[in-house]
């Protein structure tokens, strides 16, 4: 495969291998989409970890380059990371060479260990998240999906600058960002005009705010993400989009979230007053969104009365 | 009230419709009678515990005694159905209607069926206090919580069951706003909100609430709170336990008062901590 690359190499990258079984995972077929050309997402359940769907809830992408796969984010576990590995071979003779994870969340770098001879990258702020986090998050996977996992499988990635970037030869744009986990990394590939969001963007599914440092930072970075003009965008969770389209979601349910939040907190009422609301139609399509919403208000309601009452600086 | 009477009248009723009859077929006409009569009592007060928990016999003799308990719809107790995070799970107690019905409310017991400190806190309204109370709470398992409210001689229990189970990306203290306590032990922060019909406190004590059941670290925590008057007259009483979370913020519904309320606090250490609130 070496010496194969130069002029023949875009016909390497979309020949894919000999017609090959469907991959499985928990029971269910696993399958990639394209967005652009020579890059694939895989969308996850719009679920919450469980023993059902065995963690399969977040998204991952992955670009075919002439040097090599460009893996972002790799699942939940290393088990699912061996299915992801054996799906990516379908599409591309290519090895995964990198893999970029977005944020530190479990669903999104646990399935690390099945690319072991490819780069881990991350972001400086990720990586230190998931080092304070690692062993709370191994915890949840097994308590939820039921299934334990290795603590020794679950190793930090290095540390990547963001900015412009290559891989091999493939150049990127990254973002380092913070709205959605206090770390999330942002790529931008100029080339096909796909932007990967990571879980700075849920569509179809409510959005979770569990390490948010403020609902209005999430807010403004969206606002900076959507003044790159991407032709389409790859949430963290729910399908590909618009990046309008994603980024709209996303934002007019942390705005409506930040406000309902703001508004009960200011009026002296506890938590439970803020659960007891219904939720706008305009978010009914978003799968969770009682879920995440009892979720994000017991998390953050808090932080609004330190905010608004008590006068903390935030 | 009028509907525990109702109870009893009934299955009186069906005893003495059975009487002249033969001993299986009365047992029978007994049973058919009673366990319909006693399902259409639970719309409003009933005396089977609705969370089936093993627990509730131990409890009710404990807190409550031998004082005649109904379940009762009117005491409404909100929580999310999961706790996020285990350590700070908002509870909120809603007895106003009961109040409006009948004598007023004497006392409040509030407990967690399955905590290692089931007791949470008891409650005396005394002259100003109002049967509606919030605070935030621990839960070392998914559990019945109850509060139970004595009206006249009798306690209306209310209740609700909690899943102990946070999400996938959930780590622990995520709801804690501080974390830093030393920095900011014993300020205590209030607002007071006034409508027609009471006057809101809200209240935050930056306390580590410490119960002593981790080794090597002793039980630190408030006991009790207490409202006074403009006149330093004590309106209402509030003690808890460690089953209370970090840093108690309490949310107090009072009957008007011109002049507002001082909150009085001390820990098992001595520690007192006070603020005067205004409307």
């Amino acid at each position: 495969m070496k010496a194969c690359c130069l002029a023949a190499f875009s016909t390497l990258l979309i020949t894919p291998l000999a017609a090959s079984e469907p991959v499985m995972f928990c029971e269910r077929p696993l399958t990639a989409q394209a967005v652009a050309e020579n890059t694939w997402m895989v969308e996850g359940v719009k679920e919450e970890l469980s023993t059902s769907n065995c963690g399969h809830i977040g998204n991952q992408a992955f670009i075919a380059t002439p040097s090599g796969v460009i893996l972002i984010d790799s699942g939940s576990s290393p088990r699912f990371g061996d299915a992801l590995k054996t799906l990516i071979a379908q599409y591309t003779a290519q090895p995964v060479r990198w893999v970029l994870n977005t944020h530190h969340h479990p669903d999104h770098f646990f399935g690390n260990a099945a690319f072991d001879e490819a780069q881990h990258l991350t972001l400086a702020s990720t990586r230190a998240l998931m080092a304070r986090d690692r062993d709370a998050l191994i915890d949840n996977v097994a308590r939820l999906t039921g299934s334990s996992v290795e603590h020794s499988s679950i190793t930090l990635p290095s540390v990547i600058e963001a900015g412009e970037i290559t891989l091999g030869n493939y150049p990127l744009t990254l973002f380092a960002m913070s709205g959605h986990s206090g770390g999330d990394l942002v790529i931008m590939d100029h080339a096909t005009g796909v932007l990967f969001l990571g879980d700075m963007g849920f569509y179809q599914r409510a959005a979770a705010t569990a390490h948010t440092p403020s609902l209005q930072q999430w807010q403004e970075e969206l606002k900076a993400l959507s003044a790159l003009n991407a032709s389409t965008a790859v949430p963290g969770h729910g399908p590909s989009a618009p990046p309008d389209t994603i980024i709209g979601q996303t934002s007019h349910y942390l705005e409506w979230l930040d406000q309902h939040l703001s508004d009960v907190a200011s009026e002296g009422l506890g938590a439970n007053h803020a659960l007891a609301v219904e939720i706008p139609d305009m978010f009914s399509t978003m799968a969770l969104n009682e879920y995440e919403f009892t979720r994000s208000v017991m998390q953050l309601y808090p932080r609004y009365e330190a905010r608004l009452l008590w006068g903390a600086p935030h | 009230m009028a509907t525990l009477t109702a109870i009893i009248t009934l299955q009186r009723l069906a005893a003495t419709f059975a009487a002249p009859l033969a001993l299986p077929l009365a047992a029978l006409c007994w049973l058919l009678l009673v366990l319909p009569t006693t399902a259409l009592a639970t719309t409003s007060t009933a005396e089977q515990d609705p969370f089936n928990s093993f627990m509730w016999p131990v409890y009710r003799e404990r807190f409550l005694g031998d004082d005649p308990v109904v379940f009762d719809d009117r005491v409404i107790v909100n929580a999310p159905g999961f706790a996020e995070d285990s350590g700070q799970v908002p509870l909120e107690l809603d007895a106003s209607a009961l109040e409006a019905s009948g004598e007023p409310i004497t006392d409040i017991i509030a407990w967690v069926d399955l905590n290692p400190i089931p007791r949470l806190f008891r409650y005396s309204p005394m002259s100003h206090g109002l049967a509606k109370l919030s605070l935030n709470i621990r839960l070392e398992q998914a559990s019945a919580v109850r509060v139970a409210v004595k009206q006249g001689d009798t306690w209306h229990v209310g209740g609700t069951y909690i899943e102990a189970e946070g999400g996938g990306c959930t780590t622990p203290g995520i709801a804690s706003a501080d974390t830093d306590w030393e920095t900011t032990f014993g300020e205590l922060q209030g607002r007071l909100f006034t409508n027609e019909h009471e006057q809101r406190l809200r209240v935050r004590l930056s306390h580590p609430m410490d119960s002593g059941l981790i080794p090597s670290q002793p039980a630190f925590y408030v006991q009790s709170f207490e409202l006074l008057d403009q006149q330093g007259q004590q309106v209402a009483a509030l003690d808890i336990e460690a089953s209370v979370s970090a840093n108690p913020t309490l949310g107090l519904h009072m009957r008007p008062s011109p002049g507002g309320y001082v909150i009085g606090a001390r820990d098992n250490n001595g520690n007192r901590f006070s603020i005067g609130l205004q409307p």
